[in-house]
């Protein structure tokens, strides 16, 4: 569906030095640095699929989804959209991909949300009927509908997020690129966005692909994260295995009637903080129920809680190498 | 070539809805529709008379006498209101650069140029169309001019040209903020040296002014050069009934390169927040 | 007062930073300049004074006018918009600075930074290409100087008092652009208004925009006596009061205004 082979691509960055005597030489004598933001990238993405992408800020997925999405210029390698060079027949590749960018509007500010729906339909050719079953779908999902009639700059953030993301799927893309799409949103408005991604790759077999901050997303979305930082890919795989294989532990919480806490010779008490104690495990190592056990004929536990390895544990990982 | 003809509908069948969406937005704001329809017509009528006073006290400008002028003027003001509707928004392009505005336009199925400057078409240029007929039926009258349909055919052909080549200019202008990744916009002041450059007769200025403007810059063409064709007056570098039509050419040409330096800049685009 | 110097800094580094502006600026500034130059060595190939001016006279006249728009530039008016149209006016009028007092300094920053990048640089071009712009009489200087500052402060409250039609109407850039047009035209700074009729002339002198571009040039060029001239500043001087007034009337109300509706 999607090859992205050896891609990268480097900034310019004027360099600012401090205060009115640096403005002033900067002003005379400007320097410049590069900035390699995306280096040597290869991945495939196959139909159906939604990937998360994650990294830190300035880590280079933004650079990565815009060169996949047709707006920036690969420096070096290429980004085959269902075997099509999307910088060589950028019009013909875009028709099957849709895009939104969060805290940005494709919608026109000053009219009808059905005016801008109604310039995509020109714009993609779209043709009534299709239209309106697309529609139709969408608003089963969403709720759209309703909306049409209302002006765009009347409209909440929540409302207009999902304007936007009807608007991107008007013409059935076969591919559809969010970045941050959750940036500032409520938790009803990220609710409804998680509801329409998943729905859309269910229903239409819309690869999505996206990048984001928010941990929430990527665990309620995705099966598979690439993570990239410095330009380069760190991991690439299913969310649970590569969660096993950096962070292959689980914490244990227990809660004592006082505040002595007793070590356990296969874990590592790795907090400590009034009646309770947190003890991390390896899972081929050892069990909860077997801790537990062993605990509780030393002293008596009030509770007991289990905290999985999750995506934040890797992000820790992965970001700090 | 149906294939062509499909794709010029499509670009028809989006102005066309464009331009819908654009009066739809004019009147939302009826506030501005005021604004500008004091504005800019004042802006012409201001200029128009300034030519009259300095006429009264030089005598003649560069060998065109006040008739003359009048019509110079007015074809100059209709092929600049022409290219505030369709290409102002080069004047901006900065802007659009700096803030990623080209993100949209780049993921959808057509051309970007296109989408740039037609999704802002900008009717509100129309309220200097008015002030431009005006002068111009004015000058027609002044100087007896015998509306022929050859007349008729070079007047068109010439607005055509000219606007090309405004538009050409606006497009190299705002391409350079590509490399240089700034939003200033020269609007202001490339309006001015225009003004000066095709309200008077450019044979006014020393020669080797004339020759960047003649072929360098090609400002020349939108309205000195076809206009000295209509009305006979003769000048030292060309002559002739067909320069409106070399003005055409000069327009696509013109278009041509500008377009071809924007496409460069674009590679450079680097979007916002990067 | 410290803090408004901050800020007039702050402005300074700002319009340093992009150097393409910078450039791109001069570079525009003197192609008009020179167009304006053989604009008028056209006109007075047939005659020799015209309007009591012989052409070198008007060349230093628009040499000297280009360096004096570098004076007269304002952003006070966008701000104004800005804030109007995003929202922030109400808090920013609460903060512990006057709101026009920063707009003031911020532009004072920018005309500096102006000074060395344009005003300078046209002046040297102005002088190797067209003609090295002396003034008439060195003795008329302090009068130039004071009307100088006199129109700079009246250019800046035109702009400050169309700036605060953003409260009353949503949307001013027709609004600026009428401001420009009439500036550009009727204040003299491209072509003098003794080369209009003298009924228009006499209604443009009980205007304020003359004394904004005219009065000054002719003082350096020398034309008029020293009688007339001083009789002028006096106008000149009257048109500030009056501007003055007229900025703290209506930001008065526009301030109360603000504060009981919250923005």
């Amino acid at each position: 569906m999607i090859e992205v082979r050896n891609l990268s691509k480097d900034y310019k960055l004027k360099h600012k030095e401090p205060g009115l005597k640096g403005a002033i030489k900067g002003l005379l004598k400007p320097r410049f640095e590069t900035v390699h933001a995306v280096k040597d990238l290869s991945f495939e993405i196959r139909e159906g699929e939604i990937v998360g992408f994650i990294g830190p800020n300035g880590a280079g997925k933004s650079t990565t989804i815009k060169m996949m999405s047709g707006i920036l210029t690969p420096d070096k390698g290429s980004v085959l959209i269902n075997g099509e060079d999307i910088t060589k027949h950028r019009k013909a590749v875009v028709q099957n991909i849709g895009v939104v960018f969060g805290q940005r509007t494709q919608l026109n500010w000053d009219l009808r949300l059905g005016e801008s729906f109604e310039l995509l339909k020109h714009i993609y050719q779209i043709k009534q009927d299709e239209y309106e079953k697309t529609l139709d779908d969408l608003d089963a999902i969403l709720s759209v509908r309703e909306l049409l009639n209302k002006p765009v700059r009347q409209m909440s953030l929540g409302q207009r997020v999902k304007g936007d993301l009807v608007a991107s799927m008007l013409h059935s893309p076969k591919v559809l690129f969010l970045d941050e799409p959750t940036i500032g949103l409520d938790v009803s408005s990220k609710y409804a966005l998680r509801k329409f991604i998943r729905e859309i790759n269910r229903l239409r077999k819309t690869t999505v692909i996206l990048t984001t901050h928010d941990l929430g997303d990527i665990q309620e979305l995705c099966e598979r994260i690439i993570i990239i930082n410095h330009g380069v890919l760190m991991e690439d795989g299913n969310l649970s295995q590569i969660v096993d294989r950096i962070a292959p532990y689980k914490t244990l919480v227990v809660e004592f009637y006082d505040e002595t806490a007793p070590e356990h010779e296969k874990c590592e008490m790795t907090e400590h903080a009034g009646n309770i104690a947190k003890y991390r495990f390896m899972k081929n190592d050892t069990t909860a129920a077997e801790i537990i056990a062993d605990l509780s004929a030393i002293k008596s536990i009030k509770d007991v809680s289990i905290e999985e390895a999750g995506i934040d544990d890797i992000i820790r990982v992965a970001y700090g190498s | 070539m149906i294939k062509a003809f499909r794709e010029l509908g499509h670009y028809l069948d989006v102005t066309l809805q464009v331009i819908k969406m654009a009066v739809m937005t004019i009147i939302e704001y009826p506030a501005n529709i005021a604004g500008w329809m004091i504005s800019n017509p004042l802006q012409f009528i201001m200029g128009f008379a300034i030519i009259k006073f300095v006429v009264e006290s030089f005598g003649e400008v560069g060998g065109w006498n006040y008739g003359q002028l009048a019509f110079l003027y007015g074809l100059s003001v209709i092929s600049h209101a022409l290219s505030m509707i369709f290409f102002v928004q080069g004047w901006f392009m900065g802007y659009y650069v700096i803030e990623g505005e080209f993100d949209r336009y780049l993921t959808r199925p057509l051309g970007v140029l296109y989408q740039f400057f037609f999704t802002n078409i900008n009717i509100f240029g129309i309220t200097d169309l008015i002030p431009g007929i005006l002068v111009f039926v004015y000058g027609c009258v002044k100087c007896a001019v015998h509306v022929t349909p050859l007349f008729v055919l070079q007047v068109i052909v010439t607005l055509i040209g000219a606007t090309l080549i405004r538009g050409g200019i606006y497009i190299f202008l705002g391409s350079t903020s590509f490399h240089t990744r700034s939003a200033t916009d020269f609007g202001q002041y490339t309006q001015e040296i225009m003004d000066k450059t095709t309200m008077y007769p450019i044979s006014m200025y020393p020669e080797s002014l004339q020759f960047i403007l003649t072929y360098l810059i090609p400002i020349g063409w939108v309205s000195f050069y076809p206009v000295s064709s209509m009305l006979g007056i003769e000048n030292n570098i060309y002559n002739g009934m067909l320069l409106p039509f070399v003005t055409l050419l000069v327009g696509i040409v013109m278009m041509c390169l500008a377009g071809g330096y924007f496409t460069l800049g674009l590679a450079k685009y680097e979007s916002a927040g990067n | 007062m410290a803090k408004y110097l901050y800020i007039v800094k702050t402005q300074i580094i700002k319009s340093l930073t992009y150097e393409f502006n910078v450039y791109g600026n001069i570079l525009m500034q003197t192609i008009i300049m020179i167009t304006s130059a053989y604009f008028w060595k056209a006109l007075y190939r047939n005659q020799s004074v015209v309007g009591g001016v012989d052409e070198q006279s008007m060349l230093t006249y628009i040499i000297i006018s280009s360096a004096l728009s570098v004076l007269m530039f304002t952003n006070v008016e966008r701000r104004i918009e800005q804030s109007v149209v995003k929202g922030t006016v109400a808090t920013d009028m609460m903060k512990p600075v006057s709101l026009f007092g920063v707009y003031f300094a911020e532009d004072i920053g920018s005309i500096i930074a102006l000074l060395f990048q344009n005003m300078l640089p046209i002046l040297l071009i102005g002088g190797l290409l067209i003609k090295i712009p002396g003034m008439a009489d060195i003795h008329d200087l302090p009068l130039f100087i004071l009307s100088v500052i006199l129109s700079f402060l009246i250019n800046w409250l035109i702009a400050a008092l169309f700036g605060m039609l953003a409260f009353t109407a949503v949307n001013i850039d027709a609004l600026i652009q009428v401001k420009k047009h009439l500036l550009r035209l009727l204040s003299g700074s491209i072509i003098p208004i003794w080369f209009f009729p003298e009924g228009v002339a006499n209604v443009l002198k009980a205007l304020p925009f003359v004394y904004i571009y005219q009065l000054p040039l002719s003082i350096y060029i020398g034309r008029g006596d020293r009688a007339e001239q001083i009789a002028q500043m006096q106008i000149q001087f009257l048109w500030l009061i009056v501007l003055f007034a007229l900025f703290f009337a209506i930001h008065h109300r526009v301030t109360r205004k603000v504060m009981v509706q919250g923005g």
